[in-house]
């Protein structure tokens, strides 16, 4: 019977990763995925610049690039004040250093890449690089001996039973992770509230880079994709969704209406839908347990959360690299499983990773601007440096403590070089508020 | 790619079968399922959207099923909302409320208000506790909901147990008898009396500057001596995590304020190089701690006072915490660092380690002296310190240059030294060097306020500190250790914390420890 050092569950962000630098590590991989390429799945797809930093690591960049928008600044426009921006380099190359010990391929552009282009770019490297990729195979059972993961039995797609074993395996099969599942392992951290998020691609117009919308509870994106296409997305909080979801194209189309009226127009006059509007009301975010006996996870199986932060994908590379590298020194027997498992598991849970978990979840909770946070982004116009901090932070490549702290937000304050009287958001601002709670689509 | 427009979304698809499972119309539901578009499937893996007419109902499979499709239409949190107080208050910090909306001054503080009651309501409150009776090693103190509790007390800044000390005592009764309790005017005024003259000196000598200024509070000095210095065209360097008095200090001061990285001498450096090549005329104040009172570590003040003599810029101390807990003879992070004397400006504050309230400035310059008196308004607008409090600090200056300051400091250092080991040893993580102050990290404010909550009725007194004294998502529980801990009850306090972290954990599931970043 053939022996893996590793078989990973799921061949997308984080599986075809994990698999492609294991095998360029020169260790023996298996990655197995129920679906087949190329093919999409639910995902904004918007990757940050440590996102887009990765792929430049690992040699893949130049490819996404070929057939994908970039862009290096981003448009954030909250309640009507508008910031622009684009991450610092040098906070790029502390987190990279940070992180894994080394700042190399680090890139200052973001692009918005369609999985069936992404996910398809990945599972070849894998596969060039040496692992063994079998699409359409389903992991219907892990093979567990004396309490030890050793492998995996599933079916392929004519229904021929599959089963292989390996010294680890490696579950990347994403938020509803079979693998999770299987092992019982519980959730932690879970926080309920969330967006719903809706969202189609739409051709006829070119608005150059990312803009990312709010306004009350709703916000929209409009990014440009691949195909000549934008990716065009709305999300509000889910206590709405049930009214949202009684006219899904009405209400995205209101949603944009309200939000952005000039996007509205947009979309609405220039625009032609390509697709189907896709979406979800089921993004809670939970942590699971990150290794036991035999496996491990990386990616949405370890950790999921709210999409409104876009940063899925990205967290899921990092996933990859930080659990390759922890499996690289076990696998050349230069550290034990145990050592190789708490540095992983140190980095994912680090006080960092708390905050920003915080983080995500609360602003997936979409409540509306208090007066002091929109205070906070009029703070930051003609602030540059502090507003690419801020976004930075809001992408997790800066601490989110070291920017919300107090002597940096008093100071910022203080030091605003506009008054809240140039923007109409302040003037009602307690019957705004109030309108904003009201659902807009009840 | 062919894709139909007109396609129903996944959620009403779901919807669909959901109902169709409710009949038990399975014809449908596969019907149905094929529809669902390959995004969701690829995602939602979980549901066997090509078995599902194959289902029968058999070993609940149907039900589980059901359930995650269920999950998907409609989640839980919609279906059982939680209790929205504790959600309110264990979310938010309080920089969230800084800057209120409307014109009415009065009312717009109500939504502070509210966030208050509600973490009053769900015990998560460590503000504002009282006393009921001196504090020692050991206190008794009452929440702001009228519950007691006992504790052992890493709750008091009293580093040398001086509280308890029978000199001190007799110090404050003596002046008391002597001058009575009064304050009876600013000290440029009538306020001081002759014992005032002798603490000045006696704190000259600890720290090695001729000319000391006393104030009414720690805070007082700090900000005084900042706005009092410094004018709006002078520039200020600021370590990011300078204590607060000397950052609003700062802030009232001028708005050429740079706030540089904690504790990067170089970082210091830098900044000089680049104010002096397009400033040569204004001053510079750099501000730093000496002892920092919420990460308990301290700068390289060698390089940083020589840094700031390159530049022509005035280096500023704050020895609040370390001076007479810590250092050779008490002389605290200066004396550590054999800089007695060297500092253009230090200041400190009584109320950590002197047994009261009180602050003082001292520098070499009997000029600075004189116009920090004059121009820093903490001075000559407040009442001076009162006859009492005098005494007692100039009694506590006395011991801590004594043999028996060395013999309270080596058991303060004992009982650092075992809470620190005892911490460290359960897997928990103390910031800092070894120092009167022992932060233990905890990060998530949810966590630690859930901790604090279960700490209160389990033997051990510690404040647990959040933004705006941590950045937001570092917070921690800031222990102050005294000379009359015992070891033993170091020990004990270590492992009762850890067990109400260990609970607090298991009652959020949460899975973020305190591990650093
Ligand atoms: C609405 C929405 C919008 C988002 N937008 C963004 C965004 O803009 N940017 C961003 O960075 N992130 C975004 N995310 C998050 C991002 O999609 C995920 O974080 C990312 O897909 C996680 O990657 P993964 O490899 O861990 O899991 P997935 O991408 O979910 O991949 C898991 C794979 O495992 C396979 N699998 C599962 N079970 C089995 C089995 N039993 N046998 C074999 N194979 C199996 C599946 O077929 C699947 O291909 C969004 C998420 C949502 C829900």
């Amino acid at each position: 019977m053939q022996m893996y050092d590793a078989i990973v569950i799921g061949a997308r962000c984080a599986g075809a990763s994990t698999a492609l630098l294991l095998a360029r590590q020169g260790h023996r991989v298996l990655v197995v995925d129920r679906a087949s390429f190329p093919s999409d799945v639910i995902s904004t797809h918007f990757l940050w610049p440590h996102g887009m930093s990765y792929l430049n690591r690992w040699g893949l960049l130049d490819e996404v690039l070929a057939v994908t928008p970039a862009h290096t600044t981003v448009e954030v426009v909250n309640d009507g004040i508008r910031l622009s921006g684009s991450v610092p380099p040098e906070l790029l190359r502390e987190y990279f250093r940070d992180l894994h010990g080394d700042d190399s391929g680090v890139v200052q552009s973001y692009a918005s890449v369609r999985r069936r282009v992404l996910d398809q770019i990945l599972v070849d490297a894998a596969a060039g690089a040496g692992a063994e990729v079998r699409t359409n195979v389903t992991v219907r059972e892990l093979i567990v001996e004396d309490g030890q993961v050793v492998g995996i039995r599933g079916r392929g797609v004519d229904g021929e039973p599959v089963e292989e074993r390996a010294r680890i395996v490696v579950g990347a099969d994403g938020r509803n992770s079979f693998v999770a599942r299987a092992l019982d392992l519980p959730k932690y951290d879970e926080r309920p509230r969330c967006t719903f998020a809706y969202w189609s691609y739409w051709s006829g117009f070119d608005l150059g880079p990312a803009q990312l919308h709010r306004r009350g509870r709703l916000a929209c994106a409009v990014v440009p994709t691949n195909f000549d296409q934008n990716m065009v997305l709305v999300w509000g909080p889910s206590e709405w969704s049930r009214e949202f979801r009684a006219d899904v194209p009405g209400n995205y189309q209101k949603a944009l209406d309200f939000v952005s009226p000039e996007l509205g127009e947009v979309v609405r006059l220039k625009g032609t839908r390509q697709e189907r509007i896709y979406g979800t009301l089921d993004q809670s975010a939970f942590l699971r347990p990150l290794h036991g006996p035999g496996w491990v996870l990386v990616g949405d199986a370890e950790s999921a959360k709210d999409q409104c932060t876009a940063i899925g994908m990205t967290h899921a590379f990092r996933d990859a690299e930080l659990v390759s590298a922890a499996l690289d020194g076990w696998l050349r027997g230069t550290a034990s499983i145990d050592e190789a498992m708490t540095g992983y598991e140190s980095r994912r849970r680090s006080q960092n990773a708390a905050a920003y978990h915080d983080y995500v979840c609360t602003l997936a909770e979409m409540r509306p601007y208090r007066h002091d946070e929109l205070q906070l982004f009029v703070a930051l116009r003609g602030n540059q440096q502090e507003t690419d901090r801020f976004i930075a932070t809001h992408a997790d490549v800066a601490p989110v403590s070291e920017f919300f702290q107090a002597s940096n937000l008093f100071l910022l304050n203080d030091a605003a070089k506009e008054s809240s009287a140039d923007h109409p958001v302040f003037a009602d601002f307690a019957e705004t508020s109030r309108m904003y709670q009201q659902n807009l689509f009840a | 790619m062919t894709i139909e427009l007109d396609q129903r979304e996944d959620g009403e698809l779901i919807g669909i079968i959901l109902q169709a499972a409710g009949r038990g119309d399975f014809e449908t539901m596969a019907r149905t399922a094929s529809e669902v578009s390959e995004m969701t499937r690829n995602w939602a893996t979980h549901i066997p959207w090509d078995d599902l007419a194959a289902l029968d109902g058999a070993d609940g499979e149907l039900a589980r099923v059901v359930e995650d499709l269920t999950e998907m239409w409609e989640p839980a949190h919609l279906r059982n909302p939680v209790d929205p107080d504790e959600e309110y208050a264990l979310d938010k910090n309080a920089y969230d409320f800084y800057r209120p909306a409307g014109r009415n001054l009065l009312t717009r503080t109500e939504d502070f208000y509210d966030w208050v009651q509600a973490r009053r309501r769900t015990e998560t409150w460590q503000y504002s506790r009282v006393l009921e009776a001196a504090p020692d090693s050991v206190a008794q103190i009452t929440n702001d909901l009228g519950r007691r509790a006992r504790g052992i007390n890493f709750n008091s800044q009293d580093y040398l147990s001086f509280n308890t000390h029978p000199a001190i005592r007799e110090a404050a009764a003596r002046a008391m008898h002597d001058y009575g309790p009064h304050s009876a005017g600013s000290p440029m005024v009538l306020g001081n009396t002759r014992i005032s003259d002798d603490l000045e000196a006696a704190l000259g000598d600890l720290v090695g500057l001729d000319h000391v200024t006393l104030f009414p509070t720690g805070w007082a000095a700090g900000f005084g001596a900042v706005v009092g210095l410094v004018r709006q065209s002078d520039h200020i360097l600021i370590d990011r995590l300078a204590h607060s008095c000397l950052q609003q200090g700062a802030r009232a001061a001028t708005r050429n304020v740079v706030r540089y990285e904690h504790l990067n001498v170089e970082a210091v450096r830098r900044h000089l190089t680049e104010i002096r090549a397009t400033d040569s005329r204004n001053g510079i104040l750099v501000v730093t701690d000496g002892l920092f009172s919420v990460d308990a570590d301290w700068p390289d003040l060698v390089t940083l006072q020589r840094v700031c003599r390159e530049h022509d810029a005035t280096l500023l101390v704050d020895v609040a915490h370390d001076l007479g807990s810590m250092g050779p003879g008490g002389t605290g992070v200066l004396g550590m660092q054999g800089l007695l004397g060297e500092v253009d400006i230090v200041m400190g504050a009584f109320s950590k380690t002197f047994c009261s309230n009180g602050g003082f400035v001292a520098s070499r310059s009997p000029a600075l002296k004189q116009y920090v008196k004059m121009f820093g308004g903490s001075h000559f607008f407040s009442n001076a310190l009162s006859p009492v409090q005098t005494a007692v600090v100039r009694e506590a200056a006395r011991i801590i240059r004594s043999p028996e300051g060395d013999v309270l400091r080596d058991r303060l250092f004992t009982a650092i030294h075992a809470l620190r080991d005892e911490l460290t040893g359960r897997g928990l993580t103390c910031m800092g060097e070894p120092s009167p102050i022992v932060p233990l990290l905890i990060g998530n404010e949810k966590l630690a306020r859930t901790a604090n909550r279960l700490l209160f009725d389990r033997g051990v007194l510690a404040f647990m500190v959040e933004f705006p004294v941590t950045p937001t998502g570092s917070s921690r529980f800031r222990l102050q250790v005294q000379a009359g801990h015992r070891p033993e009850e170091a020990r004990e306090a270590a492992r009762i914390i850890e067990g109400a972290l260990a609970d607090s954990r298991a009652y959020l599931s949460s899975a973020f420890g305190s591990a650093p970043r």
